[in-house]
């Protein structure tokens, strides 16, 4: 079990779901939810999240507005990000890279590139920490 | 009358010539051009029609999709539901077995077994081969015990794999729901394309149903999804690398 406190952000509550039982299956038990954006600053605000899963549209405020007000912010500005999303073009790509988002994930994965993803995102913010 | 009177006189006489020849091969074109329009007045009008029907149908179209996205959306969570009460079960059943809870029968078994042997043991005397028999039986009692169960809890995490596996292949439920959005964000904008061209054209706006309001992915791509992991990971690795 890990104790690393996650919170996922996406509107439809059937992927959420999907999410935190894939999130069990490999060892994150510790979850907490958003449907947007917004929810997700108040979350980010009130819990102390070590690392943040986000989906791309989303009503209200999306994926990457999210990113872009996170990084913005000091206090989360090196919060873990990884982006999951139906969007798989370069062009895509590379705009939530911009967003600085440290890793990208395209539906439909698999629990098992789920957790390849979150530990080579986590690596990458252990290297660049000073 | 003098020279340059006649002069001018022959030149405005040239350039009625020039009109009358122009006029000549002017009338018929627009002879041609009235006849067309006169022609294509009923196709406007059919047009016209058509376009009205269409008006109505898009976004009706669009709001059976609306319909078809909430009707798998319920059948996911019903889906999603059943799998959460298995995993539930699974987890107790798993938790029992490990706790011997449901391999008592065997163990009960084995036990008995067991103290027969000792009760054995002791009869002989501590007879040499009835003591090499009882630890045979004693190392096999644990393999049979340790078998039962890990074979037990294997088969249920097994199950409790799948369910997760059921469970990941709802993600297309979302995918679709996406893309049907993607569709229905063209259709509106041809509906809104064409209000914007019959507003022009027939000089008032054609009616027209409740706008689709949607958040849209902007560009589904119509390539393999390991093509797209692919694409994404080398993206990933060139940013991580600093070439882009």
């Amino acid at each position: 079990m890990n104790t690393m406190k996650i919170l996922i952000v996406d509107d439809s509550v059937t992927l959420r779901r999907i999410l935190i039982n894939a999130l069990k299956s490999i060892g994150y038990t510790d979850v907490v939810e958003a449907a947007n954006g917004k929810e997700a600053l108040e979350k980010l605000s009130s819990n102390n999240i070590d690392f943040l899963i986000t989906d791309w549209n989303m009503p209200e405020m999306n994926g990457i507005e999210l990113v872009k007000e996170i990084r913005a912010n000091p206090s989360y500005s090196s919060l873990p990000v990884l982006m999951i999303t139906v969007h798989g073009s370069e062009q895509d790509v590379i705009e939530a890279l911009k967003a600085k988002v440290n890793s990208y994930i395209v539906k439909p994965f698999t629990p098992q590139e789920l957790k390849d993803k979150i530990e080579a995102v986590l690596k990458t913010v252990q290297v660049n920490s000073p | 009358m003098n020279h340059l009177e006649v002069e001018n006189i022959l030149q405005k006489a040239a350039e009625m010539k020039v009109f009358c020849e122009y006029g000549q091969r002017t009338i018929p074109v627009l002879d041609e051009i009235a006849a067309f329009i006169s022609e294509i007045s009923p196709a406007i009008e059919e047009l016209k029609a058509v376009l009205e029907v269409a008006m109505v149908n898009i976004p009706k179209a669009a709001n059976q999709l609306t319909r078809v996205t909430e009707a798998t959306e319920q059948a996911t969570t019903q889906i999603l539901n059943t799998l959460d009460k298995m995993v539930v079960k699974l987890e107790d059943l798993i938790t029992a077995v490990s706790t011997s809870t449901k391999s008592k029968d065997l163990d009960n078994l084995i036990n008995k077994m067991s103290a027969l042997v000792k009760a054995l043991v002791d009869k002989s005397g501590w007879d040499n081969d009835v003591v090499q028999l009882a630890e045979t039986w004693d190392s096999m009692a644990k393999s049979l015990k340790a078998a039962g169960i890990a074979d037990l809890e294997y088969i249920l995490k097994n199950l409790q794999d799948d369910c997760t596996e059921i469970m990941m292949a709802l993600q297309v439920q979302d995918i679709t729901q996406q893309h049907i959005g993607t569709v229905m964000g063209t259709i509106q904008s041809v509906a809104e394309e064409l209000q914007r061209i019959t507003k022009g054209f027939f000089g008032e706006p054609m009616k027209k149903e409740a706008v689709i309001n949607l958040d849209l992915p902007p560009n589904p791509e119509l390539v393999s999804e390991q093509e797209r992991k692919k694409m994404v990971d080398e993206l990933l690795n060139k940013a991580r690398s600093g070439q882009i």
